[in-house]
């Protein structure tokens, strides 16, 4: 029946012809777009004609009969776009359980896509579990370890007005690539003028940090200047900076990577220190030390206040 | 001879785990170097997919973390074995094809083939340790590939080396299990293994 909810999707820049239902081309109607009447320079006779549409020209179209206002003819209009290649990303963050793959459409397309993606491995096709959230992203579980047999991952995604895929192939240790290292913390070393302590934790994410130990890289620069010093480290998850400018506040990022294959993290969170400082002596002159000795007072006045920063000596993420 | 589990077998074990973890490392990077000259000299595509040629052994494991530590070590020593026998054949066509003119190639070679030899005596000596008895037979070496194109033992050469890079890797795992498992190891690798 003419109201059956009936979509129509067509390219944005199409011309579009609308019949009304069964009605002859010589018949008397109206046509209406959300409700609202459209002017007779669209008909040509009883057909509505909709040239090069955009997308604000979505929306529900309707034709009644002239002289009974009978409904005759109902769609709802979908202007959008086919899709472009879609982007296309694996990465193991959780060697050696599996990888997830994610993807993204390069442009919108105003209208709903589907999505299909298939994993081969060697002549084995592979199970890619849609994950619930993230929606655009699923995970593989490894059945195979140390395999030089290459990875084929496609993604096919599909809409009304056309459909396109994109294809990786890869290894399996190619894409490991672990997340940050997680609470790192930075703090400065008592009497020590030059020292900064910093450690952290493996990502969360690492299942096995024994059996797959990652190792680290360790940034820090004092804000006053924009070089930043390096070290690599492939043992422990803490390090003592032992260079750094008396006084400086410094900021501090880490990033991992596993011991043998893969590329490095992203950096970690950046955490502030500054290295502990002298307490300043605050002597008052030699005239006012004579008065005062008698009083048998001590001339060492403590500093007004003592503020090492806002949240006290340990600044960290 | 110490009893497996004395404490002097576990720290000999332990120092010995340490050790081929960093051969297996370094080994893995001499691989990577050799493997890319190899593909550039022989004028191969370095993203070719490579059939298994039998008697290469195949790296790939699946169960991997059920292995037992006795299980790891012998199919390590197997794989090690035999590329020990086809890194020799590789250096031998490698001459026979090119004589002096690609020195440097068969000098990598050499020296993989130098690394595997002593990665192997390595695994031999752990594997007495982890469970001592009469050394494990060594099978007979892979077969010639005699009836083999040139092309096709350039291919297989190529698969020699993914594989054994692979091998490098997976060793370096076997043996941090069997560090882990060890008698007296803490959870965290051994001070041995920090650079």
């Amino acid at each position: 029946s003419p109201t059956d909810s009936h979509i129509q999707y067509e390219r944005v820049g199409a011309d579009v012809t609308m019949k009304c239902g069964s009605m002859d081309w010589d018949a008397a109607v109206t046509w209406t777009a959300n409700g609202t009447d459209i002017d007779e320079s669209h008909l040509n006779g009883s057909y509505l004609i909709l040239k090069n549409v955009d997308l604000t020209q979505s929306g529900q179209y309707s034709c009644y009969e002239g002289s009974s206002w009978h409904l005759k003819y109902q769609t709802y209009l979908r202007v959008g776009i086919p899709p472009k290649e879609p982007v296309l990303m694996c990465r193991s963050n959780n060697y050696p359980k599996g990888f997830y793959c994610s993807w993204h459409l390069p442009t919108p397309t105003y209208i709903p896509n589907s999505f299909n993606i298939s994993v081969i491995h060697g002549t084995r096709e592979m199970v890619c579990e849609k994950d619930a959230f993230p929606r655009n992203r699923c995970h593989i579980r490894y059945l195979q370890l140390f395999s030089t047999v290459k990875y084929k991952v496609t993604l096919t995604v599909t809409n009304a007005l056309g459909k396109n895929s994109t294809t990786l192939t890869f290894d399996e240790f190619a894409i490991v690539k672990p997340d940050p290292p997680e609470s790192v913390v930075a703090k400065p070393v008592p009497s020590n003028p030059r020292r900064l302590e910093v450690s952290w934790k493996n990502p969360s994410s690492w299942p096995d940090p024994d059996s797959f130990p990652l190792k680290f890289f360790l940034r820090y620069r004092p804000l006053i200047l924009d070089q930043w010093q390096h070290v690599e480290l492939s043992d422990g998850t803490s390090h003592t900076i032992t260079d750094a400018y008396a006084g400086k506040e410094y900021i501090i990022q880490v990033a991992a990577k596993d011991n043998d294959i893969g590329t490095w993290s992203d950096w970690s969170v950046a955490v502030h220190a500054t290295p502990w400082t002298e307490e300043p002596m605050y002597l008052t002159t030699e005239a006012q030390l004579t008065e005062t000795t008698s009083a048998s007072t001590s001339s060492f006045m403590p500093p007004p206040t003592t503020k090492i920063c806002d949240k006290g000596a340990v600044v960290g993420s | 001879m110490a009893a497996a589990d004395s404490p002097s077998a576990a720290l000999r074990r332990r120092d010995l785990c340490s050790r081929g973890i960093r051969l297996a490392g370094k080994m893995r990077s001499d691989v990577i170097d050799l493997l890319d000259a190899y593909v550039e000299r022989q004028g191969l595509d370095a993203s070719a997919s490579v059939a298994v040629f039998e008697g290469v052994p195949v790296a790939a494991a699946e169960h991997w973390d059920e292995q037992t530590g006795t299980q790891r070590l012998l199919e390590n020593l197997s794989a090690y074995r035999a590329f020990r026998s086809l890194l020799a054949q590789m250096l031998e066509e490698q001459r026979e094809q090119l004589g002096e003119a690609d020195a440097p190639l068969g000098q990598a070679l050499a020296a993989v083939l130098l690394q595997v030899s002593a990665f192997t005596y390595h695994l031999e000596e752990l594997l007495q340790l982890v469970s001592p008895g009469p050394p494990s037979e060594e099978g007979p070496g892979p077969p010639l590939p005699s009836h083999l194109s040139l092309f096709e033992r350039k291919l297989r050469g190529l698969g020699v080396l993914r594989e054994l890079a692979q091998w490098a890797v997976r060793s370096a795992r076997d043996l941090r299990q069997l560090n882990k498992s060890s008698p007296g190891s803490s959870s965290a690798p051994s001070p041995a293994e920090s650079p």
